[in-house]
């Protein structure tokens, strides 16, 4: 229960912030007090503010470990890196061979009219 | 070249390839960078690529110039294939390096200077093998001195980076002049297995090459001839 309302604390303000932020707007008043609410809550109860930094420690620690995990893990870009080299070598070779045969048949063609020249 | 040459040179290349696969993915350590992590081993390939770009594009200017001087056929042919040759390197400098850009800044493109420059170029060699497609009886020559042009850029392409570009520094500060003992024997034995792979592209596409100048050559006197109709 006491975590669900840190957590609601944190959120609201938070949430403000970010949209705030993301629509270059200032901090909403309405953000502004639920922030102090929560200020004065932490500064009332030093035991609350301990427990509000310890969970957002803890959560930030867990985010930083996932994303670097994700990252470290991510291969996706690795093999798609290694299979445009081989797809790109591969279309190229094709390319060569096309146009080795296109010569094996001119030379086939010139024999032919040489053939019929001497004729 | 000798016909055993090329097939020699394309067994080693595929051998090479399997080896510093294998030691890219195995040997090499993952250097401590919370952006790349395991993105670093697209770095192997990425960069020897661009050093085969600026090699067979050099090999190329040099010889369009060698070509423009003498008007011997055999360095005209040497500059078509190294043409061509640059042109898929530098395909697959362009899109490694966009896969990269994505996995490292999580952006596809960014027009930073060695980027811009690296398109640049890369559209100056499809331009040479489009003009040698479609010119006509000059086509040697334009192609030849766009070339020339083209090589101008490599030095630039190099060099131009600094500190608020995304790429690292090149030369004696760069990455792979500073790279831990073991990612520098893998990623110089990815350069010398490119190396022999872009070889034995350029020696094939040469032969091809001058086998068709001289069909070209037989068809054109035979038609001198009266021979051919």
């Amino acid at each position: 229960m006491r975590i669900l309302i840190l957590v609601a604390f944190l959120l609201v303000p938070a949430l403000g912030l970010r949209d705030a932020w993301a629509q270059g707007h200032p901090v909403t008043p309405e953000a502004a007090a639920m922030r102090k609410t929560c200020a004065d809550a932490m500064n009332a109860d030093p035991t609350f503010a301990q427990a509000i930094v310890e969970t957002i420690n803890a959560d930030t620690a867990r985010q930083h470990r996932n994303a670097a995990d994700d990252v470290a893990k991510n291969q996706k870009h690795v093999l798609g890196a290694y299979a445009a080299m081989w797809v790109l070598a591969a279309a190229f070779l094709i390319f060569m061979w096309r146009r080795q045969q296109k010569l094996v048949g001119e030379i086939a063609q010139l024999k032919r009219d040489l053939e019929a020249a001497a004729k | 070249m000798k016909s055993k040459g090329i097939p020699l040179l394309a067994g080693l290349a595929a051998v090479g390839f399997a080896v510093t696969v294998f030691l890219v993915f195995t040997y090499a350590p993952l250097v401590e960078d919370p952006v790349l992590m395991f993105n670093q081993k697209i770095f192997y390939y990425h960069v020897a690529h661009a050093f085969m770009l600026f090699l067979a594009t050099a090999v190329c200017g040099v010889c369009s110039l060698i070509y423009l001087k003498t008007r011997k056929p055999k360095w005209d042919d040497l500059a078509l294939a190294s043409a061509e040759v640059a042109a898929l390197f530098g395909a697959v400098v362009l899109a490694t390096g966009m896969i990269w850009a994505k996995a490292a800044w999580d952006i596809w493109w960014t027009w930073e200077k060695r980027l811009t420059m690296s398109l640049l170029l890369w559209l100056v060699l499809v331009g040479y093998v489009l003009v040698r497609r479609f010119a006509g009886a000059s086509a040697d020559r334009l192609a030849a001195g766009l070339a020339a042009f083209g090589t101008v850029g490599i030095p630039f392409i190099y060099f131009m980076v600094d500190a608020s570009d995304h790429h690292p520094k090149a030369g004696a500060q760069g990455v792979a002049a500073t790279l831990p003992p073991e990612m520098k024997l893998v990623f110089w034995l990815s350069v010398l297995t490119f190396l022999l792979w872009c070889c034995a592209l350029v020696a094939s596409r040469v032969q091809a090459a001058r086998a068709e100048r001289e069909l070209r050559e037989i068809r054109e006197k035979g038609l001198d001839a009266g021979l051919f109709t």
